[in-house]
């Protein structure tokens, strides 16, 4: 098995201010993963800036301007109560999606089976037109409708494990019957989307609320009753994992209790589901994760997954 | 509104406390960072209306009615 992992320096150029959970920090931490020997054996690229263009694939070029113009020269600026942008900001949102379509491009080419993007900022809660949640650009969202033009590939599937509804990721695929969109997220919890009735117009929109206080054994029956079934039964061409790793125990912003093994073991069973149709076709995209060491133990687990099965 | 000291509330107060919490949650109108922590506040809120409720449900079940028909007063809770 071939792992991609994409990364770029600019992920910490985007500063948020003292104290903000989503910091240039979780990038260091999980630089000292990848440079530990086990991930020795994964294929390396430094990801490339998204052209306008692209991004546009799921934001209006009136929003992609606004947020470019919005960007600081110096210090910061919020774009809401927890969204804000340093000067360095724009080129590491672009990269973060530059590095995604480039993740497809090279699994779709057959140089890799499956991609890791560790790059910030996060994207699942950006709407067509709106920041939110740390997040500015959907790069998943964005992801997915590049592999569909660029590739000519029908259906996708996005599963999101973050412990936050990806509130974005519905808003732009509601009404899409190409692209399907599971969650596991806890509820009640920011961003209050993502109850079991959310369906989308075409019942490809598929949440699996956790309550707070469950972990593993409630994380893996959801996993298995709700969104697996679903998505044996979409067949989708190629699965996008948004890759949140907040639903871990010791994280600060929620009260789930996933450990490593539970990260591995929901990696190993999407593997299941794109070895069934998508040639085992996997781009994973970081999200959350904000407890250092639950982020680095966490995506260790995710990523040593997808290298070795 | 995390200043005031939940153990203290009166069950009005902390009941209202909590409807505003839920609503702000369903809403989606917490900020990302904080809303853990109000829900966690309001998991205290709730704790705190059940102990009131328990406390309240056990006066009542100790109310005796006098001869006349009457509440009699009530009686301390570990007579039993």
């Amino acid at each position: 098995m071939t792992t991609l992992l994409i990364t770029h320096p600019s992920s910490l150029n985007h500063l948020t201010p003292p104290g903000h959970p989503e910091r240039p920090d979780r990038i260091r931490a999980l630089d000292k993963v990848w440079a530990h020997d086990d991930f020795q054996g994964l294929l390396r690229e430094q990801a490339p800036m998204a052209d306008l263009d692209t991004v546009a694939l799921c934001h209006p070029m009136s929003y992609i301007e606004s947020i470019r113009d919005n960007a600081p020269k110096e210090g910061l600026v919020g774009l809401d109560n927890d969204t804000v942008m340093s000067p360095g900001t724009f080129e590491a949102a672009l990269r973060c999606i530059g590095g995604a379509t480039r993740a497809i491009d090279d699994v779709v080419a057959k140089k890799a089976d499956n991609a890791f993007c560790a790059m910030r900022p996060p994207g699942h809660h950006a709407e067509t037109a709106t920041p939110m949640g740390f997040c500015i650009f959907n790069s998943a969202a964005i992801a997915a409708r590049y592999a569909q033009k660029k590739h000519g590939i029908d259906r996708v599937a996005l599963v999101d494990f973050d412990v936050h509804h990806g509130n974005g990721s519905q808003e732009i695929f509601w009404r899409d019957p190409t692209v399907m969109y599971c969650s596991t997220h806890q509820m009640p919890l920011y961003p209050g989307t993502g109850a079991a009735s959310e369906r989308g117009e075409h019942d490809t929109i598929v949440n699996a609320p956790l309550r707070p206080g469950d972990g593993g054994k409630e994380f893996r029956h959801a996993v298995e009753t709700v969104i697996l079934p679903r998505l044996t039964a979409f067949q989708p061409d190629l699965l996008l994992i948004s890759a949140g790793f907040d639903a871990h125990e010791r994280d600060p912003l929620a009260n789930l209790n996933l450990v490593e093994d539970d990260f591995a073991w929901v990696t190993r069973k999407l593997m299941e589901i794109a070895d069934k149709r998508a040639g085992g076709r996997i781009i994973s995209l970081l999200e959350g994760g904000y407890d250092l060491r639950g982020l680095m133990g966490s995506a260790a687990a995710h990523v040593g997954t997808l290298m070795r099965g | 509104m995390a200043e005031t000291d939940i153990s203290t509330l009166p069950f009005e107060r902390a009941i209202e406390e909590l409807e505003s919490i839920v609503k702000k949650l369903e809403e989606g109108k917490v900020p990302l960072e904080e809303s853990v922590a109000i829900y966690e506040r309001g998991e205290l809120l709730k704790k705190r209306c059940e102990e009131l409720l328990a406390q309240a449900e056990a006066r009542v079940e100790k109310i005796t009615l006098g001869a006349n028909g009457k509440p009699g007063g009530t009686e301390p809770l570990d007579v039993d």
